[in-house]
């Protein structure tokens, strides 16, 4: 009403940049949705291993919250609704042992939120993965406890409990590795697989695979399921997988970087993983290699967080691949856990350059 | 007809439910009872004004006389007296004279059938100068007179001609409705510049919603013997950008095709009635739209309409306004109240409700790369919005930043609602500003 003097002027409407439409996507919305997306896996691994799985995730979570209201309250930033702490804290939750002393999970979410994420700045401003560099931190700080597991559906934390992943390198490692496989050491170590493994198995080897001359282990169901030892929401690659379709569907993550992850950890696998696949599938080839550890959750959930990924398409395929690499390397070499959160880790050290490599046409020449 | 077998990448699909009925025809919006004009509504300097209050002034009479080569003649929009001439900010933030006039005598033009006069032996110049003296400017965004366009030195031809169809905005039709039911005219004053221009080639590209015309007017300039293609382009925003649409048909990256001269089909119209009808520019159709618009419409208004009363034309609004865009949805200027004119520029009219207006709470940038995916100019959004933050525009600049073209599309895409537009554009002036010697630009 600038130009018309003397009427009763309406308040003037609010002035507001162009474009005046945007994304329903915000990023709030797309944090949240992460964690819907693990939620599933969650669920299960609450459902395994009960209360002291509960345990660990209230604390790993609650200590994110409360780590994150510390530093923002100060300067009256109220971020927790953002959801990235929340998701840090259930990351660093569903990668743990059901079971580990709660100081754990409490000192990796501290460190993931305190050292890692806010002395940068907070969301946007950490060059490395929260979730991630709090695991590693716990790993090195607490092997011993990180390596003791539940068994599945009320069984105490034992250190000779195995993780499918623990068999495999048992076979690897062992004597006479070629003829060992790793669910024959997961049985023979003590383990008990299910009665719905035995009768799946069963039913499979006899009407599907007994045509066909070959056979599945023991043990196969609860390995593809998540019916075994492992971090509480790590173990059931089917529940993630399920989550992973949603947040690719609804554009939440883009499939170049966990497809290119786990696609050049698999080939590694298959080429030089020493157990080939053919005692039948799930004795220890790649498809065994992707059901254990924590490979899909970190390849789907941690890798592909944006801001510790290369920006554009290109970059992000080729930082998958990098992955890969670093994780079978770790994995076969390395000491540190499964090798997943070390190598997110490392590979999130090497983001700023692949941006610089996988630049646009046009201003490749001149970032500097 | 013809489909492109190379499109260019990036561009936004921003929802279109807002959209005014494909059936609907173009209303003629009501004649205000009083005009305000500006006489700035082209990328020139404002034009003279010849007018004083107390004036008479005929239907499509002149009252601002072009100043300067990229100026513009602007005439009365209605017949009547001169009550006022002031100062006028407009939207965009320029200050120039407006001529109100209140409305009042004969309209001796509207409403009675124009003969259409022979154009066919006219000079160059003289076809150029029935353009430049009706007002015509490029009604697609650009507003650059139209004679500029079509000036070629003597002798020389250029390479290629298009008449830009491709819609410029989400949810803006009134292009596509004006070439549904204007198509023979519209041809026509693609004639007019086919003959100005002498093209090796001339194009008429559609978008994909309005591919059914395609034979309606390949039938059309069967009849009228020019040697026109007929190409569909996708209608994702922003590809009826000028350049997008030449990179399209060229097949080449946006900026290094040949030389092309692109028409948008509102100007070809007003070149048809330049030429043929010898009417002056003094009204277009826009699009009135919004989710708080009870009956989004294409209207053909006069210019110095008061934008309410084509809001109220619509039937009104449902709620409260919470932001009132001139222009598309994309790339329009917001204002700060309802009393602001239609000029030649306004493409559309957008109302939000209060809760749509807001875009949400700015959150950091989470480098997630969406506004790279949607630069249409292969731009990295995101980090020429950081250097210019950093106080460091001529680095921007170095990485392209001249390239934008302030589509929107980053910000659109951008899930942590960062103005990334505005900042660019900030950055783009300072540069400009740095350039000239001057603080303030």
């Amino acid at each position: 009403m600038r130009e018309n003097p003397g009427a009763a002027a309406p308040p003037p409407l609010p002035l507001m940049p162009a474009p005046h439409l945007g994304v329903r996507l915000s990023t709030k919305r797309m944090t949240w949705m992460v964690s819907l997306g693990l939620f599933p896996a969650a669920a299960w691994g609450v459902f395994l291993f009960g209360l002291p799985a509960m345990g660990v995730l209230a604390v790993s979570i609650g200590t994110a919250a409360l780590a994150e209201l510390a530093v923002t309250l100060p300067s009256r930033r109220f971020t927790l609704a953002d959801g990235s702490a929340f998701l840090t804290g259930g990351i660093v939750g569903l990668l743990m042992p059901a079971g580990v002393p709660l100081y754990v999970p409490a000192a990796a979410s501290a460190f993931a939120i305190l050292v890692i994420k806010q002395s940068f700045g907070g969301l946007g401003r950490n060059w490395m993965n929260p979730a991630m560099g709090g695991i590693v931190f716990a790993l090195l700080s607490w092997p011993a406890p990180l390596s003791r597991w539940m068994t599945p559906r009320g069984g105490a934390l034992q250190d000779a409990v195995l993780t499918p992943l623990d068999a495999l390198r048992a076979a690897l490692a062992g004597p006479g590795a070629k003829e060992g496989s790793p669910l024959a050491i997961l049985s023979s170590a003590g383990y008990s697989f299910s009665g719905m493994d035995t009768s799946v198995v069963g039913w499979v080897n006899s009407h599907l695979l007994a045509p066909l001359g070959t056979s599945l282990q023991p043990g196969s169901f609860d390995v593809l399921v998540g019916h075994v030892a492992g971090g509480i929401g790590s173990i059931s690659a089917p529940l993630l997988a399920l989550g992973a379709w949603y947040l690719i569907s609804r554009g939440v993550i883009r499939w170049h970087l966990p497809v290119f992850y786990v696609g050049s950890f698999l080939v590694l696998a298959a080429i030089f993983g020493g157990l080939g696949s053919g005692r039948g599938w799930l004795a220890g080839g790649p498809v065994f290699h992707l059901l254990s550890g924590n490979l899909v959750l970190g390849a789907f959930y941690a890798a592909p967080d944006p801001v510790t990924s290369p920006l554009t398409n290109k970059g992000k395929c080729m930082f998958g691949i990098g992955l890969g690499v670093l994780t079978f390397l770790l994995r076969y070499y390395g000491s540190l856990g499964d090798g997943v959160a070390a190598s997110i880790v490392l590979g999130n050290c090497a983001a700023p350059l692949l941006d610089r490599w996988a630049a646009r046409r046009g201003t490749v020449e001149s970032a500097s | 007809m013809t489909h492109p077998t190379k499109l260019p990448r990036g561009g936004v699909d921003p929802p279109t439910e807002i959209l005014v009925s494909r059936d609907a025809v173009i209303a003629n919006a009501i004649i205000p009872s009083r005009a305000l004009i500006p006489l700035l509504q082209h990328s020139g300097k404002a034009a003279i004004c010849l007018v004083k209050p107390g004036d008479r002034v005929k239907e499509g009479m002149l009252i601002g006389k072009a100043d300067g080569s990229r100026s513009a003649n602007v005439h009365a929009s209605i017949p009547g007296i001169v009550s006022e001439v002031r100062e006028l900010r407009l939207p965009q933030g320029e200050v120039c004279t407006a001529v109100a006039i209140d409305l009042g005598g004969e309209f001796e033009t509207s409403g009675k059938p124009r003969a259409r006069r022979e154009w066919q032996g006219l000079s160059r110049p003289d076809l150029l100068d029935r353009i430049r003296t009706a007002g015509v400017v490029g009604l697609g965004g650009s507003s650059i007179p139209t004679h500029l366009k079509l000036a070629v030195p003597p002798g020389s031809s250029s390479p290629m001609l298009v008449a830009n169809a491709v819609g410029s905005e989400p949810s803006m039709s009134a292009d596509d409705a004006l070439l549904r039911e204007k198509a023979p005219e519209i041809v026509e004053g693609l004639r007019v510049c086919h003959a100005l221009l002498r093209p090796a080639r001339t194009v008429i590209a559609l978008g994909e919603n309005s591919e059914e015309l395609v034979p309606e007017l390949e039938r059309i300039l069967r009849q009228s013997g020019m040697k026109a293609e007929v190409t569909v382009l996708p209608s994702r925003y922003p590809h009826g950008h000028e350049q997008l649409v030449l990179a399209a048909l060229q097949g080449k990256p946006p900026g290094t095709g040949t030389a092309a001269t692109v028409l948008n089909v509102a100007t070809l119209f007003a070149v048809f009635e330049a030429v043929l009808l010898e009417k002056p520019l003094v009204e277009r159709v826009l699009t009135v739209t919004g989710s708080i618009v009870r009956q989004p419409r294409n209207l053909k208004a006069r210019f110095g309409t008061d934008i309410r009363d084509l809001l109220e034309e619509c039937g009104g609004l449902t709620s409260e306004p919470g932001k009132i865009v001139v222009g598309g949805p994309m790339r329009g200027v917001s204002v700060d109240s309802l009393s602001v004119p239609v000029t030649k520029g306004t493409s559309g009219i957008v109302a939000f409700g209060i809760a749509d207006a807001r875009p949400g709470a700015e959150l950091p940038c989470i480098r997630c790369g969406n506004c790279i995916e949607a630069c249409p100019w292969d731009l990295v959004p995101t980090r020429l919005y950081k250097l210019i933050r950093m106080g460091d525009p001529a680095a921007a600049e170095r990485e392209g930043l001249s390239r934008c073209t302030e589509c929107g599309c980053c910000a659109y895409a951008c899930p942590s609602r960062i103005p990334l537009v505005a900042v660019l554009r900030d950055g783009k002036r300072s540069l400009l500003s740095d350039r000239k010697g001057t603080p303030d630009a």
